[in-house]
């Protein structure tokens, strides 16, 4: 996963299969595609991957509720919470079981609790059952007065998307695909024996299979291979994070109403805070991430309904993320498939849920590989185990002490309102986070309460320090983003 | 992890009231005490104020801020107290039991007889205020940037827009501006500077930085560094005056929007905050709601000057010995003090009447020409009143004694004349 470790560009040659995107799909993919044999690239624009719409997604693992009957996308996430849980268990990555209560503010509703429930059976899910007000109360003391029903079921979860992304490449890297950050394709051409040829800023690399899994970007690497009629439609959606000392305010993954200008949904993080979305607005730009100060009043109002005692004080940051629609989607479902023009490239396009359906839609993928005429051979030595490192702060007291005895900086707590000590923060530079959002995603370094406020000076300090660069060179986010633009006088002169 | 250890006094926090209760409490013949500290050093946040104007109440003389913690730090360490550094406490509950950890030390758990809360205070981020727009690297809080100049000799950039005029942001205008960056603006929300006047004039009318009140930024602008900001008049609502939209060019921005006292440790042994201080209720002794933990400095309410700091942690300390030797009844008999709608924080919430009693208040919205009064007890005449000066009222132990023993609550308030 570090920079050394990635082949040098122009030596590095063919590969049976470039996967283009380094988010939280193509890190799937990548990782069920490192089971068999072949050589795989991912290649990620950015300086570290998952930091696109992965990263600013509500990371919740649904059941086949909100699915149509017959649909993709109801298939692809009918055994999510599982796969995700046996995922976690090789990963060591962090997942949470959190329960499901979708209300109703009023009787008209209750039917929409009843479609849900037949959708989610269409697809196999059983065990969900329509409750009254006063079960309601019980479960969520704090959730309005004016439910009348809700649908409750048990054993979704809730996920870090970075942290899985990361572990999920990391383990591919770890069963012998390479990873290039930092590398845009910009233009795919072809050899007269059919391989793909793919420019990048870092060099030409070229494969037999494209999977183009670019997110956001998947129309624009679909006209570089001739298929110019897929387009995206984008919404913009805020979400919200509260401070963990309003946490009893909702236990459950709470939802009420759906619609083009929201998504009504306040649940519970992995990490312990709550999470409240969605409010849409549309959106001609990829890179509008801008809150507005409307985003976040209509977002809280949202949250409100279903739960009054949210408030806006306690709010301790707020993010948008871009949902694209793509016109190949059949109402609203995944389109999944080769390209017309290009045998041997399979365009990746999902929605919601996709990054529940994501170890569905990866194995998927590698069917649409074999129809394509790929070979799929098990490799004997695949390794499903990644070490994850253990984090301080929700360890028991017995393992914390066991952890300061193995290495003494778990002894040394930098940031503090998450409780992030030395040793994770060096543990994840040491295994490939060269920014200060890396860190921030791999250890919560910064994303307490103080967003950093302390500790984010230490951070730089570490950074510059493991990886032997001056802090002036030290980024947010890759190239351009520097935290500090140079020396004080003082220190300048000395 | 090994048994709990024994301690008359645990104090958490060496800044400028854990280091003076220490010192008090020592003089006070506690013998058997620990002061926590998290930081590398000790001394909070004041070896990152390199400028002057702390002591003149302490020491009658004009120190920067590390003088004024090395102060402190030598007469601590001439009585012998033991400040654990780079140790972390991650617990405590009501029962006073405490679990620390460091590097050296590992986890160890202590059993206190009392103990001074005196962690300080943290800064509002920007998502607590919801500024709309980009997410670029460039911005910081105010004393983010300060420790950065100061301590680690990082220069943030270039060209500043400060967001908010506390104190530690009219501080910075003025840093930057003497390390060669230009300051823009300071921008503030409310129609009055929330900062003490005298760094108003210090730190920006002595270097031409205008101060933009009624003003706040909109927008952040840029990708990757920030590139600029979108500048608004607002109403008194807040409410952003449409076309008076500014751009501003610059890399780097700094938010001095208001302190937090951080109290999570205080929640967690179930201490009470009140809402208005975000510190925790407390009696004239600077006793919490819960037996034997106090509460003193910028975890209790954020103050104004360092020197009232340390005379908290001193009440504090003194407080602390009586629970220790059994002199703190439980008393049934508390009056509750109570500030009216022109009153914006006050403390202590409760006074037995026990001692004197040094209140602190704010006042809601600036004032001219008014009168404090407290209960039918006391009256003061004021010239004028801000929210960012804190008003301090002694009174001698007599009054209360003389006061009728039925007496329950003091109602306070300030009027306009």
């Amino acid at each position: 996963m570090t920079a050394a470790k990635a082949a040098s560009l122009p030596q590095m040659g063919d590969y049976d299969v470039i996967i283009i995107g380094g988010g939280i799909i193509g890190a799937m993919i990548a990782r069920q595609l490192s089971k068999f044999q072949g050589r795989f690239a991912v290649l990620e624009k950015a300086a570290f991957p998952g930091c696109g719409v992965s990263k600013a997604s509500l990371s919740q693992i649904h059941l086949p509720d909100f699915c149509p009957p017959g649909s993709l996308k109801g298939r692809l996430c009918r055994n999510a919470p599982a796969r995700f849980k046996k995922l976690a268990a090789e990963l060591e990555v962090l997942y949470r079981e959190v329960d499901e209560l979708w209300l109703a503010l009023e009787p008209a509703q209750v039917s929409n609790l009843e479609v849900a429930k037949a959708r989610a059976e269409s697809h196999g899910a059983a065990g969900f059952e329509i409750i009254g007000p006063q079960r309601i109360r019980e479960l969520e003391p704090h959730v309005t007065p004016e439910a009348v029903a809700g649908l409750y079921a048990r054993g979704l979860g809730v996920i870090y998307t970075p942290e899985w992304n990361f572990a999920l490449v990391e383990n591919a890297v770890q069963n012998g695909v390479q990873l290039h950050l930092q590398t845009e394709v910009v233009d795919i051409g072809k050899t007269k024996d059919g391989i793909y040829r793919l420019s990048t800023h870092q060099g030409t690399l070229t494969a037999r299979y494209v999977i183009n899994a670019a997110g956001l970007f998947v129309d624009e690497i679909a006209r570089m291979v001739g298929d110019g009629h897929i387009h995206l439609s984008l919404r913009k959606g805020t979400m919200l994070i509260f401070d963990k000392s309003v946490s009893h305010l909702a236990r459950h993954m709470i939802f009420g109403s759906f619609s083009e200008s929201h998504s009504q949904d306040i649940a519970p993080t992995a990490h312990g805070n709550l999470i409240l979305g969605v409010h849409y607005v549309k959106t001609d730009k990829k890179s509008d991430t801008q809150v507005s100060r409307e985003g976040i009043q209509e977002t809280l109002k949202l949250g409100r309904q279903l739960i009054p005692a949210l408030s806006e004080k306690d709010v301790i940051t707020s993010f948008a993320g871009i949902l694209a629609n793509s016109n190949m989607s059949r109402d609203g479902d995944f389109s999944i498939a080769p390209s017309e023009q290009a045998p041997g490239v399979i365009h990746v396009m999902v929605g919601a849920p996709g990054l529940s359906a994501a170890p569905a839609i990866a194995d998927y993928v590698i069917q649409l590989l074999g129809d394509a005429g790929w070979r799929t051979t098990e490799k004997a030595d695949f390794n499903p185990r990644r070490r994850g490192w253990p984090r301080f702060e929700t360890a028991p007291m017995v393992k914390k002490q066991q952890m300061i005895d193995s290495d003494p900086k778990y002894g040394h707590v930098l940031c503090r309102c998450e409780q992030v000590t030395e040793a994770e923060i060096l543990q994840s530079i040491r295994r490939g986070a060269r920014t200060m959002d890396a860190v921030k995603h791999l250890t919560r370094a910064g994303m307490g309460r103080c967003q950093g406020g302390f500790c984010a000076p230490f951070v730089l300090k570490q950074l510059a320090n493991e990886l032997g660069i001056p802090p002036t060179r030290v980024t947010k986010n890759g190239p351009g983003s520097h935290q500090i633009l140079k020396m004080t006088k003082a220190v300048a002169d000395n | 992890m090994a048994p709990a250890l024994h301690l008359d006094l645990a104090i958490i926090g060496a800044g400028p009231a854990g280091l003076a209760a220490a010192l008090k409490a020592k003089q006070l013949g506690i013998k058997d005490l620990v002061v926590f500290e998290r930081d590398e050093r000790p001394g909070g946040i004041l070896p990152q104020c390199i400028h002057n104007g702390f002591g003149l109440q302490k020491f009658k003389e004009e120190l920067t801020g590390p003088e004024y913690a090395n102060r402190y730090i030598r007469m601590a360490a001439d009585h012998d107290v033991d400040v654990e550094l780079d140790t972390m406490v991650l617990e405590i509950d009501k029962n006073r039991t405490l679990t620390a950890v460091s590097e050296y030390g590992g986890l160890r758990n202590y059993q206190c007889k009392s103990i001074i809360l005196a962690m300080g205070c943290r800064e509002r981020p920007r998502g607590a205020i919801g500024i709309p727009g980009t997410r670029p690297a460039g911005v910081f809080t105010a004393g983010q940037a300060q420790r950065m100049v100061n301590i680690e000799g990082y220069m943030p950039g270039d060209t500043v827009v400060i967001q908010g005029s506390g104190d530690v942001g009219l501080i910075m205008a003025r840093r930057l501006t003497l390390e060669g960056a230009e300051v823009k603006a300071v921008t503030e929300i409310q129609p009055y500077s929330s900062g003490l006047i005298r760094n108003e004039v210090q730190c920006l009318h002595d270097f031409d930085i205008p101060l933009l009140l009624s003003h706040t930024v909109a927008e952040i602008h840029g990708d990757k560094r920030i590139e600029g900001v979108t500048v608004t008049e607002v109403d008194a609502g807040w409410n952003p005056v449409a076309g008076s939209e500014k751009f501003m060019e610059c890399d780097t921005l700094l938010l001095s929007v208001g302190l937090i006292p951080e109290n999570e440790l205080s929640k967690m042994a179930g201490v009470a905050l009140d809402p208005q201080t975000g510190g925790a209720y407390v009696n004239e002794f600077l006793e919490t709601a819960v037996p034997g933990i106090f509460s003193c400095g910028n975890v209790l309410h954020v103050n104004d000057y360092v020197d009232e700091v340390s005379t908290e942690g001193e009440i504090a300390a003194r407080g602390a010995r009586h629970r220790i030797k059994g002199k703190l009844s439980d008393e049934k008999n508390l009056i509750a003090i109570e500030g009216d709608e022109t009153i914006g924080q006050i403390v202590p919430q409760t006074i037995n009447g026990q001692r004197q009693v040094t209140f602190t208040i704010r006042v809601k919205r600036p004032m001219e020409k008014g009168t404090l009064r407290i209960g039918d007890i006391f009256e003061k005449k004021f010239a004028y009143a801000r929210p960012s000066e804190m008003m301090r009222v002694r009174l001698p132990k007599k009054v209360f004694v003389e006061m009728k023993p039925t007496l329950t609550r003091l109602n306070v308030s300030c009027e306009e004349r």
